[in-house]
């Protein structure tokens, strides 16, 4: 009977203790998560500017276009590491269908930082260019695309 | 008692002269290819469009290094590491000694010079819907690439996988359910279209799902798969979920045929996400067609079943 109670105990204070940890986040590294994932959105808005209008779908507009490269020149320029604690990737407890970071991301940080640093050079440029015209905008697509792909194609899963 | 055991024995003899007979290779003579002189030009396209270099260059290989096909590419898997050949002119390590007919049996066939059977994580499965002319101006056109004098370790695959020929079996199973028909009646574009995403662009090796053996459940044809790779380093963890690419909700279906034009070209979804992993490299290879080839793909894959990416 005692060790009924002990047990019915120690299962309330684990419950408690689970509860607490996650009192403010649905799953782990909610916090972090959400704001690289909200970052990765401000890249994704002003590139689809830009994009529409490299594409024709929207017109050419040189102060939409330079200030849309600025941002994401300064985008690229954040100091992110707090957004990316080691361990917050697809392969922890609970983590598979809310973020799509590879674990390697950690056992590699100067190709991160290599690859992030190609990406503030290639949006810097695009931030030079985007305002003298579609051409030079069209012409700076490319490498930024590239700059994306560098860190997804290696650090992202597939999806 | 004993005539258990007989009757045993017999059956055992009987399956062995089954599989016997299932595994006897049934190459291409040379008479099956037509007169045809190689375009290489052609070839060189073919080869984009196949995505050979993804497995045969040095992983993490650009620009030129693309075109040294040295081999070594690790694809770790359920059933063990598979190790890419090397496919480079050179006579030793490569197969600069093959003749045309050699590699036309190796993509349509899965057999090598020595008649034994390749594995299907080469995509032979796909590579038989390439027409001959285009593998004689393929290979017309690999004989031209630099040679590397690499040699390629063996796969390391699991007992029974590792018997290679058990792969017989595995073909006899599956290497129909592959062959891709002209559709009737179809536009030439959209004939195009079927014709590079299930021949060269093999893109059913990973966006389709496959079985517990390994073969394509072709009747979810596109409908997005868990990746069959297995990162080794991250204890089964693998490569992550690869999309539905059919024109169903679950899929590109909110995608314009322009949309998937530009995202082959440029590596950007619609909303201006990045394609990543494996697709990257994929994308980059695509940029090189023409942008007829990319528009023949898009109007391809918004005509065919729309598929939801779970079963009920």
């Amino acid at each position: 009977m005692k060790k009924k109670l002990l047990v019915t105990l120690a299962t309330v204070a684990l419950g408690a203790t689970t509860f607490v940890t996650f009192a403010q986040e649905e799953y782990p590294y909610q916090n972090q998560i959400e704001a690289r994932q909200a970052l990765m959105n401000v890249y994704r808005f002003n590139l689809g500017l830009l994009g529409a209008m490299a594409k024709g779908e929207m017109p050419y507009d040189a102060g939409m276009a330079s200030d849309a490269a600025n941002n994401l020149f300064a985008a690229s320029s954040m100091r992110n590491g707090a957004m990316w604690p080691a361990g917050s990737d697809m392969s922890a407890p609970g983590l598979a269908d809310m973020t799509a970071a590879k674990p390697e991301i950690w056992s590699n940080m100067s190709d991160v930082g290599e690859k992030s640093r190609a990406l503030r050079a290639a949006a810097e440029a695009m931030s030079a260019a985007a305002g003298d015209g579609l051409d030079a905008l069209r012409s700076n697509m490319g490498a930024v695309g590239d700059g994306c792909k560098g860190c997804h194609e290696s650090f992202r899963a597939s999806d | 008692m004993k005539r258990t055991l007989v009757s045993g024995l017999g059956l055992a003899f009987i399956c062995a002269c089954v599989f016997f007979v299932l595994s006897i290779p049934d190459p291409l003579q040379a008479d099956a290819l037509p007169t045809h002189s190689a375009n290489l030009e052609n070839g060189e396209l073919i080869f984009w469009a196949g995505g050979c270099a993804s497995c045969h260059a040095a992983p993490g290989a650009t620009e030129d290094d693309l075109l040294r096909l040295s081999g070594g590419v690790e694809l770790a898997t359920p059933f063990g590491v598979f190790k890419s050949p090397n496919i480079s002119p050179d006579p030793n390590a490569g197969i600069g000694d093959w003749t045309t007919l050699d590699f036309v049996n190796a993509m349509v066939k899965g057999l090598s010079p020595d008649m034994d059977h390749y594995y299907p994580a080469f995509p032979y499965p796909h590579y038989q819907n390439i027409t001959y002319a285009d593998l004689i101006d393929l290979k017309a056109y690999l004989d031209t690439l630099p040679l590397s004098s690499n040699e390629v370790a063996d796969h390391e695959l699991d007992f029974p996988y590792s018997f290679r020929r058990g792969v017989s079996l595995w073909k006899w199973r599956y290497l129909d359910r592959n062959r891709s028909q002209p559709v009737k009646d179809a536009t030439a574009q959209l004939e195009r279209g079927r014709y590079l995403v299930t021949g060269p662009g093999h893109c059913g090796a990973c966006h389709t799902p496959r079985d517990a053996y390994g073969g394509e459940q072709v009747e979810r044809f596109l409908a997005g798969a868990e990746s069959f790779e297995v990162a080794p380093d991250s204890a089964g963890e693998g490569g992550g979920r690869i999309p539905n690419i059919t024109p169903h909700k679950d899929g590109i279906g909110d995608w314009s045929e322009s949309d998937i034009a530009y995202s082959l070209e440029s590596g950007f979804d619609p909303d201006f996400d990045s394609f990543g992993g494996s697709m990257v490299e994929v994308q980059e290879n695509m940029a090189r067609l023409p942008a007829a080839d990319r528009a023949a793909i898009a109007a391809y894959l918004k005509s065919i079943p729309p598929q939801p990416s779970d079963l009920p």
